[in-house]
C-alpha cells in the first residue's frame, strides 16, 4: 500500500503522524504522474512541487491540506507556469497570478504537482478535443471509452491515484459526469461559493469551480478551505463559510428526497437503475422519506439545446480577447484583423470553432428573440420548476447518467429522451446554481458509474449528508482503479 | 430566423474573426440540421415567452467597498510578459490609421 492511495483525510492522519513527508508523497506522485499512460496532463511542475514540498517540515494538525499533493486543470491561471486550457491558441501563455482557488490551496500548503488536461477551453464533454488528443478513462486498459469532459485529466489524476484532490471547472456537468465514468466524488457547490478569479471564462452564468475526492469527507473538508467571498470576484458570495463536515454523521430520518419520474423513465440500463433503486431502498431505510416528483416532460426536453444556446453565446463573447495579439502565438498580417483572423483560424480546433459558429447564429439579430433570449426565459421556467420540487424536498436524487462511460466510437441519437433529459439533466445544477455532487453506486462490465444529489442554494452541509449516507451504503468510499483491481 | 446554409455559417465565422474549410462547413451545416431541431422545442413550450430572461442564477449583491490599501500595480514587464511583439514599452500592431 502507498500513501497515495489513502483519501485526504486519512493521508493527513499519516502525515501528522509522520509516518510520510510532503517530499516523499510528491516525489511518487509525479512518478505516477509521469508513468500514467491516460494522457492527463498538460504539464508537470516539477521545480514547483519540490521547492513547496521540500519547505514542509512540521505538520499543521488542523490544517487538513498541509502537504497533499493536488492536480490543476489547465483552465485556472497558475502564476509562471503555463497555461494553456488546452487550446494551442495560448501556447506559451504565462499567467502573472494565481486565480483565488489556487492560491488558497497553496496558502494551505497543498503541493500542486501538474496541469492536468481539458477538453477545448473546458468547451466539450468528451475529453478528446484538447490539443494533446484524447484523455482515456483508466477503468479501461482497453483505451476504447471515454472519461468524459471537460476535467478528463483531473479525473484521472484522483481516479488512478496520483493525487486525492484535483480541481475542475463544471459549465453543464464537466465535474460531475467525468465522476460518475470513474467512480469518483465530484462535487459542485453552489453559484458564487468558490471564487471563479482566475478561472478562464466559458459561460459565466453557468460556469462553477468543483473538484474530485475519492470520498464525500474529503469533499466536506475541501470546500471550506477553498470558498469564500474574493474581492476579485464580485459574484463570489458573502455568506459565511461553514463546517462542511458537521453533518455527515448526522441521521437522515425525515430527510425529504424527491426522484424526478421523467428522468428515470429516460434511462433504459436495468443495471443502472436497479444500483440506484438499491440506493434508494437504503436511504428509506435510515429515515428518509422519498417521493416520485413529476416534471415537464417537453420542457426536460429542452434542458440540452437551451444550455447549448446560452452557453455557445456567452462563450462567443467571453473568448473574444484570444487575438493573438496580447499573449498567444503571433501571425503576420496586413492589418490587426488579419493578423487576429490567422491567428484564430490556427489557435481553435474545428469543435471549438462549431460552438462559437453556434453562438453567433444565436445572436444574429435576426434570430436573437427567437434563440438567445428565449432560451434565457426557458431557463427561468426550467429553474422555477427546479426550485419549486426543492421547496417541498431537501434534495433531488437521480442516477448521475444513462450508462457507463460511452466508447469513442459510439454515438446515440442526438433527439432521444436518453440524450435529451437522462445525458444532460446534471445541467439543471448550473441553470440554478445549485450545490450539486456526483459518488459512485455501481459497475457495469467493470466500469463504475454514479449518482447525484443536489439540494438548495448555499445548502452544501445537507448534500454532503445525503451523499454520505449512499456512500455508506454502496461501501464505494475510497474506489479507485487500483482499489477495484486488488 | 434566419434560413441556415453555408454562406450565413461563413458569415457567421467571419464575424468571430476566423475561417474554416469546406469540409468543416459542410460538417456544421449537418450539425445545424438536428441543432434547430433541438431548439425548435424550446419554442414549443407553452408559455415560454412569458418567463423573463434568465442571466444569473440569483443576484449576488454585493456593495462592499475595499479597504484603501495602497499596493503596486501590474508592471509594465509583466502585462508583456506575453506579447510576442514589443516596441518601446508597447504591442506592436499592423498600421491602423492612414
Amino acid at each position: 500500500m502507498s500513501y497515495l492511495d489513502l483519501t485526504l483525510a486519512d493521508l493527513h492522519q499519516a502525515l501528522v503522524a509522520k509516518k510520510v513527508t510532503p517530499l516523499q508523497l510528491a516525489d511518487e506522485a509525479l512518478k505516477r504522474a509521469k508513468d500514467n499512460k491516460e494522457n492527463a496532463f498538460e504539464r508537470f511542475m516539477e521545480s514547483e512541487t519540490f521547492a513547496i514540498a521540500s519547505a514542509l517540515k512540521e505538520p499543521e494538525v488542523n490544517n487538513p491540506f498541509w502537504g497533499i499533493p493536488f492536480v490543476i486543470k489547465d483552465n485556472f491561471s497558475t502564476k509562471g507556469i503555463e497555461t494553456t486550457g488546452s487550446s494551442n491558441i495560448l501556447n506559451g501563455y504565462v499567467p502573472s497570478f494565481d486565480a483565488t482557488v489556487v492560491a488558497k490551496l497553496l496558502a494551505a500548503h497543498a503541493v500542486p504537482i501538474a496541469k492536468s488536461t481539458l477538453d477545448e477551453l473546458a468547451m466539450g464533454g468528451s475529453g478528446t478535443t484538447g490539443h494533446k488528443g484524447p484523455t482515456f478513462n483508466p477503468f479501461d486498459p482497453k483505451h476504447e471509452r471515454m472519461i468524459g469532459g471537460s476535467s478528463c485529466g483531473s479525473a484521472v489524476s484522483v481516479s488512478a491515484n496520483i493525487v486525492p484532490f484535483a480541481l475542475g471547472s463544471d459549465t453543464g456537468d464537466s465535474v460531475r459526469k467525468p465522476a460518475s465514468f470513474s467512480g469518483l466524488v465530484g462535487f459542485k457547490p453552489t453559484w458564487g461559493r468558490i471564487s471563479r478569479y482566475g478561472l478562464f471564462p466559458f459561460a459565466p452564468s453557468l460556469d462553477h469551480v468543483g473538484y474530485f475526492t475519492r470520498s464525500v469527507e474529503d469533499a466536506a473538508i475541501a470546500l471550506a478551505i477553498i470558498a469564500g467571498p474574493d474581492i476579485e470576484d464580485a459574484t463570489s458570495s458573502h455568506k459565511p463559510v461553514e463546517d462542511y463536515t458537521r453533518l455527515l454523521k448526522k441521521d437522515i430520518k425525515g430527510l425529504k428526497i424527491a426522484v424526478i419520474s421523467e428522468v428515470i423513465d429516460s434511462i433504459h440500463n436495468k443495471i443502472v437503475i436497479a444500483a440506484f433503486d438499491q440506493t434508494l431502498a437504503a436511504l428509506k431505510k435510515q429515515g428518509a422519506i422519498v417521493s416520485y416528483v413529476s416534471l415537464d416532460k417537453q420542457m426536460l426536453g429542452t434542458i440540452f439545446p437551451t444550455y447549448l444556446t446560452l452557453c455557445c453565446a456567452e462563450s462567443t463573447s467571453n473568448n473574444a480577447n484570444l487575438d493573438g495579439i496580447k499573449f498567444g502565438p503571433r501571425y503576420e498580417g496586413k492589418t490587426y484583423q488579419e493578423v487576429m483572423q490567422k491567428a484564430r483560424t490556427a489557435g481553435f480546433s474545428e469543435l471549438i470553432k462549431r460552438r462559437f459558429v453556434i453562438g453567433s447564429f444565436a445572436l444574429m439579430r435576426e434570430n436573437q428573440d427567437v434563440l438567445f433570449l428565449r432560451a434565457q426565459k426557458n431557463r427561468r421556467k426550467i429553474v422555477d420548476a427546479v426550485n419549486a420540487v426543492l421547496k417541498d424536498h431537501d434534495v433531488i436524487y437521480l442516477p448521475a447518467a444513462p450508462g457507463i462511460a460511452p466508447k469513442f466510437s459510439e454515438s446515440g441519437d442526438r433527439l432521444s429522451d436518453t440524450y435529451l433529459i437522462a445525458d444532460n439533466h446534471l445541467v439543471l445544477g448550473n441553470f440554478a446554481g445549485l450545490p450539486s455532487i456526483t459518488i459512485p453506486i455501481g459497475f457495469e462490465d467493470k466500469m463504475p458509474f454514479g449518482s447525484n444529489v443536489m439540494g438548495r442554494a448555499f445548502e452544501e452541509a445537507l448534500v454532503l449528508q445525503v451523499a454520505e449516507k449512499i456512500e455508506n451504503a454502496t461501501g464505494y468510499r475510497n474506489l479507485s482503479v487500483k482499489a477495484v483491481n486488488l | 430566423m434566419k434560413e441556415i446554409n453555408k454562406n450565413v455559417l461563413k458569415d457567421a465565422s467571419s464575424r468571430l474573426l476566423f475561417d474554416m474549410t469546406e469540409d468543416q462547413y459542410d460538417v456544421l451545416e449537418k450539425e445545424f440540421a438536428i441543432l434547430i431541431k433541438q431548439m425548435d422545442l424550446i419554442g414549443q413550450i407553452q408559455g415560454v415567452d412569458d418567463f423573463e430572461p434568465m442571466t444569473f442564477p440569483f443576484d449576488v449583491t454585493t456593495d462592499l467597498l475595499r479597504d484603501d490599501i495602497p499596493s503596486e500595480p501590474l508592471q509594465r514587464e509583466v502585462a508583456l510578459q506575453n506579447a510576442k511583439d514589443i516596441v518601446d514599452g508597447q504591442i506592436k500592431l499592423p498600421k491602423v490609421v492612414g
